[in-house]
């Protein structure tokens, strides 16, 4: 098996976007490029394609070879899409993982995309109600759901204690950390009163516990290590290890509302296979859709014991000089979340955290995570990176 | 207004499940909610009760399935306030619940004609069911013909 590099990756612009999908295509790949002019479109012999709501919002299907027309790849070995809602770009980058370790493809782009905002904005939220189950969940008028991640959060600060103003600190910090990336939605800074006396939105749940919806795309390249060697003179990080498990979809069948156990599983997997453990990661992009979110997977993913994650924020120990930094580019709370790029997103911060060419550099960085959720809550996808192989 | 539809029908664009057994194998379900009962499959092989309805038994993969009855009043575990993005067809604020049936299954479901900080944890819900959007389905001579659907929620005692 074949050792598997990042060597470049780019979006663009996120926010409520005056473009179509294919726009944002084009812009995402050229950004990537951009990153690293020793790899050309010449040089893409596979490329994976994520978009959740290409049908829905677009009313685009076989998007793959579309967005290769657009950035005159040709691709041999793989030309494809990927689909797995809010873990659509980290399910991408698993993809292409695999095919090349296994040799089937040599340098794979990723790349990921949602148009969101329909003309009418009613469409937007309405939309969403293909996102959970559509025939139990959606017909309850669940989209992507704030009522869910509501109960959520009162039960853990039923069971644990956890508090509206350690909530809140997760948004203070990570729209703090959104000041990093230039390209995301919202680059203000917000007073921990601000967060705590905006309007509810589903209480405990207020504005800026919520991410918001988001058009934009991101792109990333992989490619097997030796030719990884000629393709770029940048420090070399690889993928050292993923995981994705689901043990539900439906509510009815969600056994553990304050325990995500397909987190844990996943995180399980990722970790034996890179060979690391919890307290080895120097830094980490989580799937921050809610603050309680962020706090949980403190939790799950090992950084602190169950039931702490408030005190893990509260304590500064996920912000820069901390245990471990989370969402170091401002997370989907400030970079916003359109689906299908926010795992790749995700994976180019922690490229340039462990190239140490980060807009805030973690010193040091040598081992990073990135985590999805996704649905309802119904699956979780982790991957590893490293400067290093072991 | 769609001048290129003029005026059809997207079923792409429905939040309804299609319900009959022109489109559906688990269309019981709906004529037991229009009966008042909340009902789902049990495998009769291994005795497994799986919701949502199935055609399969998720733990043996039998189709030897039968109709069982769900109590159709429970307890709030948790209830949530939606009151800003609410879709398009449904009240605000939107309630739902973590819902306990009778210690035989949890449903995180939409609790209807509650008003603001109305519903409590350990208040008693019951099952309601109601129309919704009937489809419009291809007759046999091209007319179209008005397939009448229901749904639940659930009410406050
Ligand atoms: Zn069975």
């Amino acid at each position: 098996m074949r050792n598997v590099c990042v060597i470049a990756g780019g979006q663009s612009q996120w926010g409520v976007r005056r473009a179509t999908l294919r726009d944002m295509f084009q812009e995402a790949g050229k950004a990537c490029f951009e990153d690293n002019p020793a790899v050309t479109n010449k040089d893409i012999d596979g490329l994976i394609v994520g978009s959740a709501y290409t049908e829905r919002c677009s009313f685009q299907t076989h998007l793959a070879p579309l967005v290769a027309e657009h950035l005159g790849i040709k691709p041999k070995n793989l030309c494809l899409r990927v689909e797995l809602l809010c873990a659509t770009g980290s399910s991408g980058i698993m993809l292409a993982y695999a095919m090349i370790k296994a040799g089937e493809a040599d340098v794979v782009m990723v790349i990921g995309g949602e148009k969101l905002y329909t003309p009418q904005r009613w469409e937007v939220n309405y939309s969403e109600l293909a996102s959970v189950d559509h025939d139990w969940d959606g017909a309850m008028g669940l989209g992507l759901p704030p009522p869910v991640f509501a109960a959520v959060a009162k039960q853990h600060m039923k069971l644990y204690g956890t508090t509206e103003e350690q909530l809140a600190m997760v948004s203070v910090k990570n729209r703090r950390n959104g000041l990093n990336n230039p390209k995301g939605q919202f680059r203000e800074e917000i007073a921990l009163e601000t967060a705590m006396s905006a309007r509810p939105i589903v209480r405990p749940m207020k504005l800026f516990d919520c991410c918001p919806v988001t058009d934009g795309a991101a792109a990333i390249i992989l490619a097997a290590e030796d030719r990884a060697k000629h393709l770029t003179d940048k420090p070399l990080v690889y993928i050292r290890g993923t995981g994705q498990a689901s043990m539900h979809n439906m509510s009815a069948n969600f056994s553990n509302w304050t325990t995500w156990e397909s987190l844990k599983v996943a995180a399980q997997q990722a970790y034996a296979k890179a060979r690391v453990t919890p307290r080895d990661i120097d830094v980490a992009q989580t799937h921050d859709c809610f603050t309680i979110s962020e706090i949980i997977e403190y939790e799950d993913l090992g950084f602190c014991r169950k039931g702490e994650g408030g005190y893990f924020i509260q304590e500064g120990k996920s912000d820069f000089g901390g245990q471990v930094p989370v969402n170091t580019d401002g997370g989907l709370l400030s970079c916003g979340h359109p689906f299908g790029a926010t795992g790749i997103r995700q994976g180019i911060e922690i490229m340039r955290q462990l190239r140490g060419d980060a807009a805030r550099q973690v010193e040091g960085a040598r081992i990073g995570l990135t985590h999805n959720l996704s649905g309802f809550i119904a699956a979780h996808t982790v991957v590893i990176y490293g400067r290093d192989l072991e | 207004m769609n001048s290129v539809l003029q005026g059809r029908y997207a079923v792409t664009m429905d939040m309804w499940p299609l319900q009959s057994a022109d489109f559906n194998r688990i269309h019981p379900f709906y004529d037991h909610l229009r009966q008042g009962r909340l009902t789902t499959t049990k495998c009769r092989d291994c005795g497994r009760q799986a919701f949502p309805p199935r055609v399969i038994c998720p733990g043996c993969l039998s189709e030897n399935l039968e109709w069982v009855d769900l109590p159709v009043t429970g307890r709030v575990l948790v209830a949530t306030e939606e009151e800003v993005g609410v879709p398009v067809g449904f009240e605000s604020p939107l309630i739902h619940a973590l819902i306990d049936l009778g210690g035989q299954i949890i449903l995180f479901a939409r609790v209807k004609g509650c008003s603001t900080g109305e519903l409590k944890e350990g208040d008693e819900v019951r099952l309601v069911v109601f129309p919704v959007d009937p489809l419009p389905v291809d007759g046999r001579k091209g007319e179209t013909i008005l397939q009448e659907r229901v749904f639940f929620a659930f009410e406050k005692v």
